[in-house]
C-alpha cells in the first residue's frame, strides 16, 4: 500500500495549505457565480406563470388582475381559456407552471366555500411551485379583503425538452472548471520535483503506479466539493435538472478523474512549476471553447467539430446535458461514458508508462 | 564484497560527457567523499548510482546489485538525502520520517521506535511535532539525514549534505554524520575541502567528470604537495621586496594583508633574513598545513569555487 502512504502526505500537503485549498475550491465557486450571473439570472426574475381561467367570470378576472400585480410573478397574457392550451404550452416547455381557476370559483368566493385551485407544473424546475404556492396563497387570502379558503392541488408533468441557457451552461462550466485539476495535479508533481522530494520518492522502492495513484487520490475529495457547488450553486442560479442527479455527478466525477490522470502527464512532462500551471491554459481554454461550452459544437466547422469529438470533454458536456436537460438514463448516456472511461483508462496508463520512464532517464 | 563499486561508468547528456568513465571501490562500513568544484559530476554520479540516472556506457553494483538490472532491490538498501533539502514541508518531523519508513515496508511500531532514535540523535526531538516549514536550514538537513537512514539502510547517499548552512550548522552537522561513520557506508558529495577533510575515510577528487586522485585526505596531501607554504604578517614590504620574493619562491601572494609564500624549497630563516635584510619587519610566521584545497588547486590548476 505505499500508494496509500504517498496519498496520505500529499492529502496533507494540500489540505494543510489553506492558500492552495482556497484556491482550488474558491475557482469552482468563483467560475459557477460569474457565469450564472452573467448568463442565468432566473432565480432572481419573476417566475413566469400561465394561468387558466375556466369560470370566466368578474370575480376570476379581478383574481387574475390580482395576480397580474404581484411583482414576484408574470402572468402570461393572454389567459389561457381552456385547460389543453396551458397542458400543451406546459409539454413543450413554453410553459413551466400553469394555474386553474375552475368552474364555480366566483360561487365559491360568494359564498365563502372551500376553492380548489391546481397547480400543474413540469419537472424542468422542481422547486416552481414552493416559489408559486405562498404567492397564490396570500393573493387569494387577501383577495377582496374576503379570506378564501384555498386548496392548491399540485399537478406534475414530463415534459421533453427544456432549452433554457443557464441548463447548457453549468454542465460546460463545471467541466471547464474541474480542467484546473490538469494543472493542479501536474503543479504539484513538478514542485515536488524541483524541491528533490520526488527524486527522494523514487530512491525508495515505490513503484511508478504507487506515484500516479499516490499523487491522484487526494484530489478526490476536491472532484467532489466541485460538483457539487457547481451542481449547487447551479441550482441555486437556476438551473433545472430533470433526470437523475447522481448520474450526472457520476459523468463529472469521470471527467473529473480523466483531468487527473492528464495532470499526472503534465506533471511528468514539464520542466518548471511555470510550465505546469501558466502554460496548459493556453490549450485548455480554446478546448474548452470547442468542447461546446458556451456554444454548441454544432455551430463549428467540421474539423473543429471531429476534434471536439475525439476528446473527452464534449462527451461529459453532452451526457452531464442530457441528464440534466433531457432527463437521459443511465443507458442513454452509455456511448458518452464509454468514451470518458476510455479516455480516463489510456490517461492513467500513459501516465504510469511516462512516470516508469521518468524514473531512470 | 565492496559496497559499491563503479565499471567505467559514464553519463553524457547530448555532447557534454558528465561522468567519464569512472572506477570507484567503496568498501563497507568506509566514508567515502566525492569532493569537486558544481559541475564536476558528483551529483551525476551519485543519481546514476541510486538508480535516478542511467549510465549511458559501463555499470556500478550496489552491495553485488546491478544499477541496471536490478534498481529494485538496490532502493531497498539504500538510504538518500539528496541536495534539495527534500522533506515535506506541511508535515512534520514525525510524518516525514513515517512516510518514507512505510514506503520501505516497516511496522507503524517500527517507524515510531526508529523516528524517535533518530530524532534524538539528531537534536530534533523537540520540534518534532512542528511543521517542518518553520525550521531552519539546518534542523531541515538533519531532518533529510534523518529521513534517509528511517529504513537502516546498510548504504548512505548525502548529496552536498551542509549545502547552504552556516559554518556552525554545518560543523554540528559533520559531527552527526561523524557518529554515522562506524555503522554505515557512507558515500558524500561536497565541493567543501574541509568537510570531506573531517569527515572522509577516503576521498576522490572529480573533475569535469573524471577523478583525478584517490586517496586518504594525509595520502592525497603528502603524494601530491612537495611544496611547502607560509603565512607571514609583515611591514614595510615594498614593491622590491615583493619583486625579489617573486623571483626567489614559486609563489608570492597577498592573502588577508599577510604574505603567502609556497616553494618545495621553502627555508624559514632564509626567508626572513631576506626581509629584515631588505627594511621589512616581520611581526608574525607560520607554516601553513597543506589542505585539500591545495591539492586540488595542484592537480586542476583551479579553484573549488562556493
Amino acid at each position: 500500500m505505499r500508494f496509500w502512504e504517498i496519498g496520505k502526505r500529499n492529502l496533507k500537503e494540500l489540505y494543510r495549505d489553506p492558500v492552495g485549498l482556497g484556491f482550488l475550491l474558491g475557482m469552482p465557486l468563483a467560475f459557477i457565480l460569474i457565469f450564472s450571473f452573467a448568463f442565468g439570472g432566473q432565480a432572481t426574475s419573476p417566475v413566469s406563470i400561465g394561468v387558466v381561467d375556466e369560470d370566466q367570470s368578474q370575480i376570476s378576472a379581478a383574481f387574475v388582475s390580482c395576480l397580474e400585480s404581484i411583482p414576484a410573478l408574470e402572468v402570461v397574457s393572454p389567459v389561457y381559456k381552456s385547460q389543453s392550451e396551458a397542458e400543451e404550452e406546459l409539454n413543450t416547455g413554453g410553459l413551466s407552471i400553469y394555474l386553474l381557476i375552475p368552474h364555480g370559483f366566483s360561487e365559491a368566493v360568494e359564498h365563502h366555500q372551500a376553492v380548489d385551485l391546481t397547480l400543474a407544473y413540469n419537472q424542468v424546475d422542481p422547486m416552481l411551485p414552493q416559489r408559486v404556492m405562498p404567492v397564490v396563497s396570500a393573493a387569494a387570502l387577501g383577495f377582496l379583503n374576503i379570506p378564501v379558503p384555498l386548496n392548491i392541488e399540485l399537478s406534475q408533468r414530463e415534459v421533453e425538452i427544456k432549452d433554457e441557457y443557464i441548463n447548457y451552461l453549468i454542465p460546460g462550466m463545471a467541466v471547464f472548471g474541474l480542467m484546473i485539476l490538469i494543472t493542479s495535479v501536474g503543479g504539484i508533481v513538478v514542485r515536488d520535483r524541483a524541491r528533490g522530494f520526488l527524486s527522494r520518492l523514487m530512491t525508495t522502492p515505490a513503484r511508478p503506479s504507487d506515484f500516479i495513484f499516490g499523487y491522484t487520490l487526494p484530489f478526490i475529495p476536491v472532484i467532489i466539493i466541485s460538483i457539487a457547488i457547481y451542481l449547487g450553486v447551479g441550482i441555486l442560479m437556476g438551473l433545472s435538472i430533470i433526470g437523475n442527479l447522481g448520474l450526472a455527478f457520476l459523468v463529472l466525477f469521470i471527467i473529473g478523474i480523466c483531468c487527473m490522470g492528464m495532470g499526472m502527464i503534465l506533471g511528468t512532462v514539464a520542466r518548471s512549476e511555470e510550465q505546469a500551471s501558466g502554460a496548459p491554459w493556453i490549450f485548455i481554454v480554446p478546448l474548452v471553447m470547442i468542447s461546446g461550452a458556451w456554444w454548441p459544437v454544432e455551430q463549428m466547422p467540421s474539423v473543429i467539430k471531429g476534434i471536439a469529438e475525439a476528446l473527452p470533454f464534449l462527451h461529459a458536456m453532452d451526457a452531464c446535458r442530457d441528464v440534466v436537460t433531457r432527463g437521459a438514463g443511465f443507458t442513454g448516456i452509455l456511448p458518452d461514458l464509454y468514451w470518458l472511461i476510455g479516455w480516463t483508462i489510456a490517461l492513467f496508463a500513459l501516465g504510469i508508462v511516462l512516470f516508469r520512464r521518468s524514473m531512470a532517464r | 564484497m565492496n559496497a559499491i563499486q563503479t565499471f567505467k561508468l559514464t553519463r553524457r547528456f547530448n555532447s557534454l560527457v558528465a561522468v567519464n568513465s569512472i572506477d570507484l571501490k567503496i568498501e563497507q562500513g568506509e566514508l567515502f567523499s566525492l569532493l569537486g568544484p558544481n559541475g564536476a559530476g558528483k551529483t551525476t554520479t551519485i543519481n546514476m548510482l541510486c538508480c535516478l540516472l542511467k549510465p549511458t556506457e559501463g555499470t556500478a553494483q550496489i552491495m553485488g546489485y546491478d544499477i541496471i538490472k536490478e534498481p529494485f532491490k538496490i532502493k531497498q538498501t539504500i538510504g538518500v538525502s539528496p541536495q534539495e533539502t527534500a522533506i515535506s514541508e506541511h508535515l512534520n518531523s514525525w510524518e516525514n520520517l513515517a512516510l518514507i519508513g512505510k514506503i520501505h515496508g516497516m511496522s507503524s511500531d517500527e517507524v515510531k521506535r526508529r523516528s524517535g532514535e533518530l530524532l534524538e540523535v539528531m537534536g530534533l526531538m523537540e520540534r518534532g511535532k512542528d511543521r517542518v516549514r518553520k525550521f531552519s536550514g539546518g534542523m531541515k538537513r538533519r531532518l533529510s539525514i534523518a529521513m534517509a537512514m528511517i529504513h537502516d539502510p546498510s548504504i548512505l547517499f548525502l548529496d552536498e549534505p551542509t549545502l547552504g548552512l552556516d559554518p556552525q550548522a554545518r560543523r554540528a552537522t559533520w559531527e552527526h554524520i561523524a557518529q554515522l561513520k562506524e555503522r554505515k557506508t557512507i558515500l558524500l558529495t561536497t565541493h567543501y575541502m574541509e568537510e570531506a577533510d573531517f569527515l572522509s575515510d577516503k576521498v576522490a577528487i572529480i573533475d569535469e567528470g573524471k577523478i583525478v586522485a584517490m586517496g586518504t585526505p594525509r595520502q592525497l596531501k603528502a603524494n601530491f604537495l612537495k611544496t611547502r607554504t607560509m603565512l607571514i604578517l609583515a611591514e614595510n614590504v615594498t614593491p622590491e621586496i615583493m619583486q625579489g620574493l617573486k623571483s626567489r619562491y614559486s609563489q608570492v601572494i597577498e592573502v588577508e594583508g599577510k604574505l603567502r609564500i609556497s616553494d618545495e624549497n621553502l627555508d624559514f630563516r632564509e626567508l626572513t633574513n631576506y626581509l629584515h635584510s631588505n627594511g621589512a619587519v616581520v611581526h608574525s610566521a607560520a607554516l601553513e598545513e597543506p589542505t585539500l584545497e591545495d591539492v586540488f588547486i595542484h592537480l586542476t590548476g583551479k579553484e573549488i569555487r562556493e
